[in-house]
């Protein structure tokens, strides 16, 4: 990068380089890192590909892709990523929407709220597995005894019973990750002016009102992006899930995310895994151009 | 799942100044730990060099009972090899444990020595992660085949070669509280167990003892476990004269279905008729029988010290023989001590490596303490082990040891126990009838097999 | 990676209190959102606090009642046992050392990638920008097979770079500096450039000394996203020696059983170096977070 030095800020050669030169570096490692991985994925769904074997194996036409789609294990662990999705986004969304609608209303204490529900936020993953294997234990677990104050004689296996693990683990996931959305909306909340909220009262509305036909609506976009960004964040849930129940019980946890994980890894076909990654990589796509077009007419709109 | 970036905002120096004093915090962490010895693993973690030529790596998958006593074989041969610097790991047996085993070894990095079940060493074999060990290598360390339990040490080959030390045969038997035996009539004059085989005789041995508990007859695990639920579908099925459930490496699927059901349907009876509960994991299984709210476990050996710890009566014996339509079986696998490939010979120190295993060996009565069978002969033929109670109680359990059925997918802790386990805990719990169960499994089988082989 | 449109500049605004007299139901309103919100916040707060109450106790009286909250003797053996039996101390080292080099190398390429983006002007740089954008869509986990593939080629596998070199190409983090090099106010860099600085000397003399919120910004999320990261580390780290702390505490098994105290001790140690770093720039990260958005 020594030409990026010219002494002269005209259009000389070395001012030419000097852009290139510095995008360079990050260049190569977004495409070796990035680029380059995503077409392997596109070219080993063609094959046979096995972890165990070197090169890329038998050429395999599109045997994969009918194999996956006409695999119901494919199936199900989508529509396990989208019970989770939906578990997860629909009370992230709307119980940080009323954290944060309440939080707005005080001035002191704020630090405090803000302490308590975004702290879980930075915890690693593997601390909130921790922290939630012991809570949802069976028979010793807080969980247990928490529904047996509420009249509850038997309670289910939180993480073992195959109808309750994915709630449990949207649950483990709500307490982590809400105080993301909990921010996002305080910051949206600073946007509504002070004028808006007295305008309303002088009309005689009171909060439950202002907040439901002014303030709300004001949030329509941060509400936009919060929702997607849950989406998509949800679309690639693994950490947890694994290290919860690591897809059981009965499968019924079982995330795409892991059908990479187990087919690519853990039994080493790579070929499949590869188009099982594909096809994941284009629904979340799908969910990000939606996103910028959402984002796109917003714009437009302002 | 929260890779996301904010925006900056307004500069506030003295967080520079913290987030410096952090990163030198670091830096002297790293540095104590470099004057502290572990220096050389951090540079490696730089290099990617070969740790020092005098250090034993041994991975295992055992905890609980097993660790403890794997611990105390350990420390015989550091009191008996001071120069060699033995680490040992311990993983999530399973899945992860042969992730690990896998992941390390295409990374050039495995342990020198691993413990693996035999009923994985197929798979591992063919997919080029162990070394072939030589005859004339291992009886320079005293291990020869005619030290061995014939059963294990057929297993360990591969290719016509060893691959694998065996170290035990550890079957799924049946637990049982002689206090709460007796109390339920079901002890002979000797102190014995009465005979209990026979689909009827079982369960009305259950019965009898859930009288005397008040809550249950029996315990296993069912939550959780789909490999506890797979040994049990495993032996029933196998007595019931099911033979195999995929041949050809697991290419083909030949499970008998109607033998499937049949062992299904009594799985199902034994929580339909209220002697078993069907919502119990691992540790609660054995909890029932400790805390006498069950006379009866299934389980495998190894948990005889975790049973024992308890400080209750209690024996065991082998599962028993419900079915008679075939010779008498029950689940089994055994442990095995292996090399994984590594990149090099000066890694692989076999001599160090054999040496080791040999030590393991020579330990077998620790190990057989824990409640396996040792594959060692000399132990397993001495004096002392016919001694052990109650181990010597099922030592003819290793006789009917069927292991799992031979797969790429199969073997302890894989995807075909998770499968089969899955769809037998569906049946006992009654989410599924026996003959639904036994179809599902098929299929289930079949997905399997149908896929192409990554070996 | 998601996709954020950021500013660069997050000015203090009014906050929207109530207005200044409150009638009744206002009150009582005002009353029950202050309650709601203590409990939740109560609640919010018991994990945490249950981890510490359990990490405390004595390993026997876990054992007896396990929900218990208090103990009579209160003890930190448990976080001894686990520095002693543990490889708690590599752990904590690998994760130091490749969240910091992670950053660094984030840091500057990024930096010098957005400063090519926003200030230079050669041809194809619209064309790269674009590409970059649509990089931002690329869940990089989707990709983890090909990644380890590769490393494993370059015998990278197991080493610090390993970890540390996929997560290097951040997109987000060269729209973070992009959005603040873009509001650098043109004149300042054509004076450096006029004085005879080189387009690097004008990056590293010029602009990145009024760039620090970005630097800290972008520096404080690298971190705690490579600090935090599960499913890279699981992949390449097979040796329990050079695990990060988050792989080691979940992967490397205890043998003696499930020493529920240990846990939530190992679980308390895992936090307490973010919660340490979320405590000091609490409101750093938080307007952050809160600058973010399309707004």
């Amino acid at each position: 990068m020594a030409t990026t030095t010219a002494p002269t800020p005209t259009s000389s050669r070395g001012d030419r380089w000097a852009g290139p030169g510095m995008l360079l570096p990050f260049a190569l490692f977004y495409l070796v890192f990035l680029v380059g991985p995503l077409i392997y994925t596109v070219v080993a769904g063609f094959f046979e590909t096995s972890l165990l074997k070197s090169g890329l194996g038998d050429f395999a036409g599109l045997s994969n892709y009918t194999a996956v789609l006409g695999d119901a294990e494919f199936w199900r662990t989508l529509r396990n990523t989208l019970w989770f999705t939906v578990l997860t986004t629909v009370p992230l969304v709307l119980l940080s929407l009323a954290l944060a609608l309440l939080a707005d209303r005080f001035v002191r204490g704020r630090w405090f709220f803000r302490f308590a529900f975004f702290a879980p936020f930075v915890l690693p993953s593997a601390v909130v597995s921790l922290l939630f294997m012991f809570i949802y234990a069976d028979q010793l677990g807080l969980a247990q005894e928490a529904v047996k104050w509420f009249g509850v004689d038997t309670p289910p296996s939180w993480l073992g019973d195959p109808d309750w693990a994915m709630i449990s683990i949207a649950a483990a996931t709500v307490w982590w990750t809400i105080g993301f959305n909990f921010v996002l909306y305080l910051a949206g909340l600073q946007d509504v002016p002070r004028e808006v909220h007295e305008a309303a009262a002088i009309d005689g509305a009171g909060p439950w009102q202002r907040i439901r036909h002014v303030v709300v609506p004001m949030l329509g976009r941060t509400t936009t992006l919060v929702t997607v960004l849950q989406v998509i964040a949800s679309l690639k849930v693994f950490d947890q899930i694994y290290m919860m129940t690591a897809g059981g019980p009965d499968g019924s946890t079982r995330s795409s995310l892991q059908l990479i994980y187990d087919t690519g890894f853990v039994e080493g076909r790579v070929g499949y895994a590869s188009t099982v990654s594909l096809l994941l990589f284009v629904v979340i796509l799908l969910v990000s151009l939606v996103w910028f077009a959402l984002v796109r007419r917003a714009e437009k709109e302002s | 799942m929260r890779d996301r970036i904010p925006t900056p905002s307004p500069p506030a120096p003295s967080r520079r100044r913290v987030l410096r004093g952090g990163i030198a915090l670091g830096a002297a962490g790293a540095a104590a730990l470099t004057a502290s010895g572990c220096g050389s693993t951090l540079a490696q973690g730089f290099t990617g060099g070969a740790p020092s030529p005098s250090r034993l790596n041994f991975w295992n998958p055992f905890t609980g009972g097993d660790g403890e006593r794997m611990l105390a074989m350990q420390d015989a041969y550091r009191a008996a090899h001071r120069s060699t610097e033995l680490k040992s790991a311990t993983f999530l047996w399973g899945n992860p444990y042969y992730t690990k085993l896998t992941l390390s070894t295409l990374g050039d990095r495995p342990p020198q020595v691993a413990v693996v079940h035999l009923s994985k060493l197929p798979t591992l074999a063919e997919a080029g992660l162990l070394t072939e060990l030589r005859t004339d290598d291992l009886a320079r360390h005293g291990l020869t085949e005619d030290k061995f339990d014939a059963r294990p040490w057929r297993k360990s080959q591969f290719g016509g070669a060893p691959h694998a030390v065996p170290l035990d045969t550890h079957p799924f038997v049946l637990f049982f509280r002689t206090d709460i035996a007796e109390k339920a009539g079901l002890l002979d004059g000797q102190g014995q167990l009465v005979d209990v085989d026979g689909p009827d005789a079982f369960i009305d041995a259950l019965r009898a003892a859930k009288e005397v508990t008040g809550a249950w007859g029996g315990s296993i695990a069912s939550v959780k476990e789909a490999s506890m639920q797979f040994r049990l579908f495993w032996s029933l099925y196998r007595q019931v004269g099911g033979g195999d459930l995929v041949a050809d490496q697991g290419k083909r699927v030949v499970v008998d279905t109607a033998a499937a059901a049949e062992a299904l349907a009594y799985i199902r009876r034994l929580s339909q008729e209220k002697v078993i509960p069907a919502n119990t994991d691992g540790k609660g299984a054995i909890t029932l029988l400790t805390t006498g709210k069950a006379g009866f476990l299934m389980d495998g050996v190894w948990q005889a010290l975790a049973v024992r710890s308890a400080k209750v009566k209690f024996d065991m014996r082998p599962l028993p023989r419900i079915f008679k339509d075939a010779p008498y079986a029950c689940a089994a696998d055994s442990h095995a001590l292996v090399l994984p490939k590594a990149p090099d010979e000066k890694a692989q120190r076999l001599d160090l490596s054999l040496g080791f295993i040999a030590s393991m060996l020579h330990s077998s009565k620790l190990w057989a303490e824990g409640g396996h069978v040792p594959a060692w002969l000399p132990t397993q033929r001495s004096r002392a082990y016919k001694e052990l109670v109650p181990q010597s109680h099922y030592a003819t359990a290793a006789d009917g040891a069927v292991y799992d059925p031979a797969a790429w997918y199969g073997g302890a802790g894989s995807t075909m126990q998770n499968v089969v386990g899955d769809a037998v805990t569906s049946v006992f719990t009654g989410e599924t009838s026996p003959t639904a169960g036994a179809a599902r499994l098929r299929r289930d089988l079949r997905t399997l097999a149908s896929r192409p082989a990554p070996v | 990676m998601t996709a954020i449109a950021t500013r660069p500049e997050t000015g203090q605004r009014g906050t929207s209190a109530p207005p200044a007299r409150p009638r009744d139901s206002e009150r009582l309103f005002n009353r029950v959102a202050l309650g709601t919100l203590i409990a939740l916040a109560l609640l919010w707060l018991v994990p945490l606090a249950w981890a510490l109450a359990t990490s405390i106790r004595p390993a026997q009286e876990v054992v007896t009642n396990p929900t218990g909250w208090f103990t009579a003797h209160p003890t930190l053996d448990a976080y001894g046992e686990i520095f002693d039996a543990g490889k708690l101390p590599y752990w904590y080292a690998n994760s130091f050392i490749t969240s910091i080099l992670t950053t660094v190398l984030t840091v500057v390429m990024a930096s010098l990638a957005a400063f090519a983006l926003s200030q230079t002007r050669f041809r194809m740089r619209r064309a790269a920008f674009v590409m970059l954008l649509a990089g931002i869509m690329i869940p990089g986990q989707v990709l983890m097979i090909p990644q380890f593939l590769a490393l494993q080629s370059a015998g990278l596998l197991n080493t610090y770079w390993g970890v540390v070199l996929p997560q290097v190409p951040n997109v987000v983090a060269v729209f973070v500096f992009k959005q603040f090099f873009d509001g650098i106010p043109r004149e300042l860099i054509d004076a450096a450039r006029a004085d005879g600085a080189g387009w690097l000397r004008t990056y590293w003399q010029i602009v990145m000394p009024i760039s620090r919120p970005a630097v800290s910004a972008v520096t404080i999320f690298v971190f705690v996203g490579v600090w935090n990261n599960f499913l890279w580390p699981l992949l390449v780290v097979t040796d329990p020696e050079m695990m990060t702390l988050p792989v080691g505490l979940t992967s490397v098994q205890d043998v003696f059983g499930v020493p529920y105290a240990q846990l939530m001790a190992s679980a308390v140690l895992g936090a307490i170096p973010l919660l340490a770093v979320f405590a000091l720039f609490q409101r750093r990260i938080v307007e952050g977070i809160a600058g973010t958005g399309l707004k």
